[in-house]
């Protein structure tokens, strides 16, 4: 008793790494 | 297997013809705006949201855990049920901030409340989990609902799940929100009434409250009487310091956000009022209803063990409080009761559908791809959502029949990992994004060792929950502390424009001083504490 966490934690993560690279688009388009 | 007479399917046709009729009715208000698809427009009197609190946490499988609980341990078997009470709090406290701040989602919050990096890696991280938490809590609930219909009418179990989450869905993709609230209002007024019929009706037949005392009495079972039967400080299977862990927790847990699962359905219902104090207003009466419904249900299921005192296996026993209705109700009120249950679990559906769509518009689609989206573009981007977290809840009901217990405990352990830090990151204006973001991915660490890796090697006993909820806590804080110290503040002119906004309690000494040099906030002796 499995304790589902650790997937859990895989969306956040796919959702942390979107914010990551759209984060650094954003600078990127900022300093050109 | 129950049988169910014309009465009884007129009955149940009716109401789910209302109910979905009902939702459709704000298709035009439901399309206006995004806005209006997943808030309402801002614009609720108190009761509306009150209603839809009460009526998105009473599900099909709340009379079942009620009935577990209550049935097992006896009236102290309700402070399983009390951790609701951070709402209470919370209605003067986080509600009110977050009312304030204006954000959509709290993955928006965290952008308003933190800056730089750190503010966008937390939005993607809670905005990512919300989208999986509502196709968890769809799936789930989904499979509760097929169990029920299993039992009732030996219908495959993705029948009932597949059934009524496509019924819920068409009010849900034409209205939104709106429809959302709405029917949630008409459900909240049925499954309550019918929570009350059946639940006297039971305790009726047990012999009335008299006669479950004398009866219980004779049983030498009067300790069920007594909500504070603890079994000792911190032996036995109720002991007094998981009492006082759960009070901890609901208590303290209302002065931040995120402290419960439960938050985050709240917030969208905080936010969708029209007013500050509506906001409050909805959230305390909500979950006053919610804590009166679980004291009417554990006297009706009191009456039941008087009834049937002797059932051994889990399965058969939480089903107390649905068999007190199928087996004593007469022919037509069946319909009305199995109606009832159809509104309790159309309204925690259509709920989680908007709620997990708003994530994915709101903080994925509109904040990540596509910022300068039109606001008819983005309702129909909520329209897709909703789509998507329908079809992933029947692939999570499918799979998760077994499981469900454990990943539920699952879920509350993590929520228990960040529940100090979704605190602080309200009341202190020093804890900054990187300490809370830092204390999410700890919590996954520490939990996979005191969970699991520690006790399989022996290298520690079998924890109880309790136990394993405060050594988490200070593991959790070693880890996150350092790291807020040793990372700077955040950018001052962003902690000065949300304390204007947000006017948060706590520890906002620096920040107050810094929103009065700029003549932002007016100077008030004692409003926010100390500095650090």
């Amino acid at each position: 008793q499995a304790v589902g966490m650790s997937i859990a934690y895989l969306f956040s993560f796919l959702g942390l790494l979107l914010a990551y690279y759209s984060y650094k688009k954003k600078r990127g388009e900022k300093k050109e | 297997m129950v049988h169910f007479a014309f009465l009884d399917w007129f009955w149940v046709i009716a109401f789910i013809i209302l109910m979905t009729v009902c939702g459709i009715l704000f298709y035009k208000l439901g399309k206006r705006s995004m806005a209006d698809f997943f808030l309402a427009g801002r614009g609720l009197p108190w009761w509306l949201p009150a209603t839809s609190v009460y009526a998105t946490h009473t599900a099909t499988d709340t009379p079942i855990w009620v009935s577990g609980v209550v049935y097992q341990y006896g009236l102290r078997g309700l402070w399983y049920t009390f951790f609701s009470a951070w709402c209470a709090i919370s209605a003067f406290a986080s509600t009110r901030i977050f009312r304030r701040s204006l954000a959509y989602t709290q993955a928006e919050w965290q952008t308003l409340r933190f800056s730089g990096l750190g503010a966008e890696l937390l939005r993607g991280w809670i905005a990512g989990w919300q989208v999986f938490m509502n196709m968890f809590v769809l799936g789930w609930v989904g499979m509760a609902m097929g169990k029920l219909c299993n039992y009732l009418f030996g219908w495959p179990q993705w029948v009932a799940l597949v059934l009524f989450s496509t019924i819920c869905a068409v009010y849900v993709l034409a209205a939104g929100y709106w429809g959302v609230v709405m029917s949630d209002f008409q459900q909240g007024v049925i499954a309550f009434l019918v929570i009350v019929i059946v639940s006297f009706w039971g305790i009726s037949v047990a012999g009335g409250p008299h006669g479950i005392v004398s009866k219980l009495g004779a049983m030498g079972q009067s300790w069920r009487l007594n909500p504070f039967a603890f079994s000792g400080l911190t032996g036995g299977d109720f002991p007094l310091v998981w009492f006082l862990t759960m009070l901890v927790i609901a208590v303290i847990g209302g002065f931040g956000m995120g402290t419960s699962i439960d938050w985050y359905p709240e917030a969208q219902r905080i936010q969708s009022a029209k007013t500050v104090r509506d906001a409050s207003y909805s959230i305390w009466s909500g979950t006053a209803l919610i804590v009166i419904r679980n004291s009417i249900w554990a006297v009706a299921i009191l009456g039941f063990f008087v009834l049937y005192p002797n059932i051994q296996e889990t399965a058969q026993y939480e089903m107390a409080w649905y068999r007190i209705g199928f087996e004593y109700l007469p022919v037509g009120m069946v319909g009305l009761f199995f109606a009832a249950i159809v509104a309790i679990h159309l309204s925690t559906i259509s709920a989680h559908l908007n709620l997990g769509a708003s994530y994915a518009t709101r903080d994925l689609y509109h904040h990540y791809f596509k910022p300068k989206a039109t606001e008819k573009e983005l309702v129909w981007v909520g329209r897709v959502s909703t789509l998507i977290l329908l079809i992933g809840s029947f692939i999570y009901g499918s799979m998760m029949k077994e499981i469900t217990q454990w990943l539920i405990f699952a879920l509350w352990i993590m929520a228990a990992g960040i529940w100090l830090p979704s605190i602080l990151q309200v009341v202190w204006w020093r804890f900054n994004s990187w300490g809370y973001l830092s204390s999410w991915i700890a919590n996954l660490g520490l939990s996979w060792l005191v969970v699991w890796v520690l006790p399989e090697f022996r290298l520690i006993p079998d924890l109880p929950d309790y136990l394993q909820f405060w050594i988490m806590m200070v593991l959790g804080a070693l880890i996150y502390l350092p790291i807020t110290f040793l990372t700077k503040p955040e950018d001052m002119d962003r902690l000065v424009k949300y304390y204007v906004m947000s006017r948060p309690l706590g520890w906002w000494k620096p920040v107050r001083l810094e929103a009065e040099r700029r003549g932002l906030v007016v100077p008030e002796a004692g409003a926010a504490k100390g500095g650090n």
